[in-house]
């Protein structure tokens, strides 16, 4: 279950997680571009399936963060798109999911605390954004840096563990019970990932929406 | 469940690549076809509002043109409706005189038919009183009545007109007078004697008496003096009655 080195570019090692991540983001990229060759004013099957996918995400971002949904949705989308996508992967023979390696999780909860603060301080300035953390009390500063930290994280080991704990139960169910007995534990496996990823996605969303509009829930005196 | 700072480097590198990707070929080109789609649908929505809209007011205005038209047909009606019945009434009376004058016509007319027709059986009725009675005189008539028509021509000759009288004493210019006495019977000598003295009374000159007898008279005389008539008989009775119903209105 470790992540294996496939080969090494000078220091850079390039691991299955990451040439997992450039296949995903090889599908991503064709299939967007299918979709958005012809785009027409009466849709096709194509057309009105990915606009389907983009306006429910839209909505979605919009009634989170009504004024700044069309700035963040790139960003989140993309997050869902991806998440989705990288769970399912496992389900594939010979491929594991990116999202069962600590490092991908991290680097995606990293991209998210960043964000926040990004769309945070773009948004509001540096000073009324940084304001938001003595309040209501500066007494609260403290739990306020602990809770950046601590939700990034769990972020980070939330996705980790339970991609990595559902893909480990079914191939512990795989040896014991054979054949038949895993296709619950794949349906399981679909489901799973899909709410992961929509977990994260929507933690991920409710952040830089608190972030966003932090000075609206408090504003200065 | 190593962490490989290399992974976690190129993921972050790969995200963001990713993000880019998608926002430059899925994101951008579908919202902006979508707001398209919105901002033509707003805008067919838009005028297919203001179409109703006009539609609307049209329906209206010809709703309100229709009521006026209804209005002014409703009028027109009733106008012509007056104006009929004013023309029928005009035309009823103007009947109504021609009828009364054509009765009054057909009345005069009636009643001159009538009055002709009563007229022409009044004359009926003399023509057949005068034929009747000359049958019946014709059959009655004799001697007897033929004297008493006699006594009232002297009666008569001594109670003329004094123009007559005066026409008779103008014979006296003449040396003779020829007098024709015509009768339906044979005048006995006692008549004629009586007759003779009556006349030359009345008549200063010589008369010539001539007398003769026509059975047309049916009884009575008749006297021709020049061109003087004086008649005393029936025939000349009845032809008068003839003529009484021959003459002209």
């Amino acid at each position: 279950m470790e992540n294996e080195f496939t080969f090494a570019l000078g220091p850079v090692d390039i691991g299955t997680s990451i040439i997992t991540t450039w296949g995903i983001m090889l599908v991503i990229t064709v299939i967007a571009w299918l979709s958005t060759r012809h785009l027409d004013m009466l849709p096709g099957k194509l057309q009105t399936t990915v606009e389907g996918i983009v306006v429910a995400i839209d909505e979605a971002i919009a009634a989170v963060a009504p004024e700044h949904g069309r700035q963040i949705m790139p960003f989140i989308a993309s997050l869902w798109l991806f998440l989705i996508i990288a769970n399912l992967v496992g389900l594939i023979p010979g491929l594991h999911s990116p999202t069962r390696d600590l490092s991908v999780t991290s680097a995606l909860a990293i991209l998210v605390f960043l964000s926040v603060h990004w769309f945070g301080i773009k948004t509001q300035g540096l000073k009324n954004y940084l304001r938001h953390y003595l309040s209501p009390s500066p007494i609260l500063l403290p739990f306020h840096i602990i809770s950046e930290f601590t939700r990034t994280l769990a972020l980070a080991i939330r996705l980790f563990g339970n991609m990595m704990s559902l893909e480990m139960a079914a191939v512990l169910i795989l040896l014991v019970a054979g054949f038949l007995a895993p296709i619950p534990i794949l349906m399981l496996h679909i489901i799973e990932a899909l709410v992961q990823a929509y977990i994260f996605g929507m933690l991920a969303l409710i952040y830089v929406a608190g972030a966003i509009q932090s000075q609206q829930l408090n504003p200065p005196e | 469940m190593e962490f490989n700072l290399s992974t976690f480097v190129l993921e972050i590198i790969n995200f963001l690549i990713l993000i880019w990707i998608l926002q430059r070929l899925f994101y951008k080109p579908l919202l902006e076809v979508i707001t398209k789609r919105k901002q033509f649908i707003d805008q067919s929505l838009s005028d297919a509002k203001n179409l109703q809209q006009q539609a609307e007011q049209q329906c209206s205005r010809y709703e309100n043109r229709q009521k006026l038209w209804e209005q002014e047909k409703q009028a027109a009606i009733a106008a012509l409706h007056r104006q009929l019945e004013a023309e029928r009434k005009a035309h009823l009376d103007k009947l109504n005189a021609d009828l009364e004058q054509e009765r009054q016509k057909a009345n005069v007319v009636l009643s001159k038919q009538r009055h002709e027709l009563q007229q022409q059986a009044e004359k009926q009725a003399l023509r057949n009183g005068a034929k009747f009675a000359g049958m019946l005189l014709q059959q009655s008539a004799g001697c007897e009545l033929e004297a008493r028509l006699f006594t009232l021509l002297i009666d008569n000759l001594t109670t003329l007109p004094e123009a007559c009288k005066l026409c008779l004493t103008m014979f006296g210019t003449k040396k003779s007078v020829p007098v024709k006495i015509t009768s339906a019977y044979p005048l006995p000598i006692e008549m004629r004697q009586q007759l003779e003295q009556k006349l030359d009374a009345l008549i200063n000159s010589q008369i010539n008496f001539q007398y003769h007898q026509d059975k047309a008279l049916i009884a009575g005389l008749r006297m021709d003096i020049g061109a003087w008539v004086l008649n005393a008989n029936l025939q000349h009775e009845l032809t008068g009655f003839a003529e009484i119903a021959n003459e002209p209105e």
